[in-house]
């Protein structure tokens, strides 16, 4: 079996007294693709920003290829954080610029400072690879049009090209195929999946059409109020656990 | 879900506020002191200007009609009014590199080290305390007198505004990108240059226009004190009595004004469509 590419362990949150994460663990190996399903407010996106550094967890461990984001120097800290891309529930594009250039900015930590200043000076090399993570989400033809003149489930598929281009180890995404339409949410998943089994990466993807996820995921994470409800097999998951997962939520709500 | 039970068609307790009417009453009494204090302070007399409307009465029939000489009065308020404009711009564009350096430094979303942080912040409030017509008195007995001064002046007061002005605008915008652009190993040079800047653009040339309209009205001040330009020629006309002179140049100024507010409203209705 493929080592963890991501790993964690014990993770705790709380914001104020209200505890949001509760001992999360799990792993991601090289190769695999992972869903995490859970009602809103479940602690999906807060597991996802601990894991990215972004919120500070009270407690746990998260290590990328085994080593323990915590304990590493800030130059491996810094390659960690280039291995590990995320895309964002809420998109965080900059509306002004090209998606060309939104997707070059993925590739920062491999251009020099001095060629960074302006998306004039990116190497021509990185743009093509730009242009290339475009066209896998099928926005070769937009890629000179400004983000902001794109429509949502455009944006989002530029959010992942950004990713791509980032060439990461890890890739994390938060809803990605929320604004998405049938087939376009389709595409993207089957690019998830195309990262995982042919380029062997360690995907994990949030996602709240539990179909989506038995069909293309290889294993389902669910959430249920911060805590692992389970952590199976997608061929192992069926109504008793999505119910449970999803239940408690429309009790609440009738 | 929530630990207090709501009852349907209820409306919960909203919490309780006990000292609001105390705190209102307190606030309204201290605005009333500070206002008996200020007329006081500052000998506020109404009755003063009734009581000396002939003096304004003959100083309005000096002005009028207004001097409209092409040679002794036009020309040379056209001229001066030109110089007062070179100043405005030069003092703005000039500011922009230090407004900019500082600002990166003094916002919070984008400071290096929380030491630069306070260090730009203290620079920053310097520069904007100290009013630009002390800048002026200062640099003349450097340079001398003369518009050069006037564009120095306004060049260290505008560091100070604008770039207080522009930090802001970068701590309020959505930080979203730049954090996105962090996690995926940027450096915070590259963070700046390739999220914040580009997302703030907007609001930068709209406080830009706004400084240049408020410093060509400053550079007119300045002239007053010897700068040059169009209020050195207005302080001229008031010295020898030529109040008729003076009225042209002012008229002169506010088709000035006018037209640099047009202009830069212009470029704003363009830069938001
Ligand atoms: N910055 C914050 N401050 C306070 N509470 C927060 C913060 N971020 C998240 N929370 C709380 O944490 C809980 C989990 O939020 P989270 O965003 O992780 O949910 P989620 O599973 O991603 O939900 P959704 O499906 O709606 O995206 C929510 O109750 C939310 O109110
Ligand atoms: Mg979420």
């Amino acid at each position: 079996m493929d080592p963890a590419l991501l790993s964690v362990r014990g993770l705790r949150k709380s914001f104020g007294n209200r505890p949001v994460l509760n001992n999360v663990g799990f792993d991601v190996r090289a190769g695999e693709l992972v869903a995490f399903l859970g009602a809103n407010g479940s602690g999906k996106s807060t597991t996802l920003r601990c894991v990215m550094g972004i919120a500070q967890p009270d407690a746990g461990v998260v290590a990328v290829d085994g080593d323990d984001l915590a304990k590493l120097p800030w130059r491996q800290l810094q390659e960690a954080r280039r291995r590990t891309a995320m895309i964002f529930q809420k998109i965080h594009l900059v509306p002004r610029r090209t998606a060309l250039d939104n997707v070059c900015a993925g590739a920062l930590a491999r251009i020099p400072t001095g060629r960074s200043l302006s998306p004039l000076f990116f190497p021509r090399s990185i743009q093509l690879e730009a242009l290339d993570c475009l066209d896998r989400v099928g926005l070769a033809d937009r890629a000179f049009e400004r983000v902001g003149r794109l429509s949502g489930g455009q944006q989002q598929r530029v959010a992942v090209a950004r990713a791509l281009c980032q060439r990461a180890d890890v890739v994390l995404a938060d809803e990605p195929v929320s604004a998405l339409d049938p087939h376009a949410a389709d595409q993207v998943m089957a690019l998830l999946h195309h990262l995982a089994h042919v380029e062997k990466l360690a995907v994990a993807a949030v996602l709240h059409q539990p179909d989506l996820a038995l069909r293309h995921a290889d294993r389902c994470i669910g959430l249920l109020h911060g805590t692992m409800a389970f952590d199976l097999p997608s061929s192992d998951v069926g109504p008793v656990h999505l119910d449970a997962l999803y239940a408690p939520d429309r009790v609440a709500a009738a | 879900m929530s630990e207090e039970t709501i009852v349907r068609g209820q409306l919960p307790v909203r919490p309780k506020q006990p000292l609001r009417w105390i705190t209102t009453a307190a606030g309204v009494a201290a605005v009333v002191v500070l206002h008996a204090l200020a007329i006081q302070g500052t000998g506020f007399e109404p009755g003063l200007l009734v009581d000396g409307w002939k003096g304004m009465a003959s100083f309005v029939a000096d002005a009028f009609p207004p001097d409209l000489s092409w040679e002794k009065t036009i020309r040379p308020g056209l001229d001066a009014t030109l110089v007062t404009l070179w100043i405005g711009l030069l003092g703005t564009t000039f500011s922009v590199p230090f407004a900019l350096l500082l600002a990166i430094l003094a916002a919070r979303t984008t400071t290096p080290h929380h030491l630069a942080y306070q260090a730009s912040r203290a620079v920053l409030s310097f520069f904007r305390a100290v009013p630009d017509i002390v800048f002026a008195l200062i640099f003349v007995t450097a340079v001398g007198l003369g518009p050069f001064a006037g564009v120095l002046a306004l060049i260290c007061h505008n560091t100070g505004v604008m770039g207080k002005l522009w930090a802001e605008s970068m701590e309020e915008c959505d930080s979203g990108p730049q954090e996105a652009l962090r996690t995926a190993g940027a450096n915070r040079i590259q963070q700046v240059a390739n999220a914040t800047l580009p997302m703030v653009v907007p609001q930068f040339v709209g406080l830009l226009l706004y400084r240049f309209d408020v410093n060509v009205r400053s550079s007119l001040v300045l002239g007053l004190v010897g700068a040059g330009g169009i209020g050195l020629l207005i302080n001229q006309s008031i010295k020898s009595f030529r109040f008729d002179a003076m009225v042209t140049d002012i008229l002169i100024v506010l088709v000035l004004i006018i037209a640099v507010d047009q202009l830069s409203a212009w470029v704003r209705r363009r830069l938001a469509a």
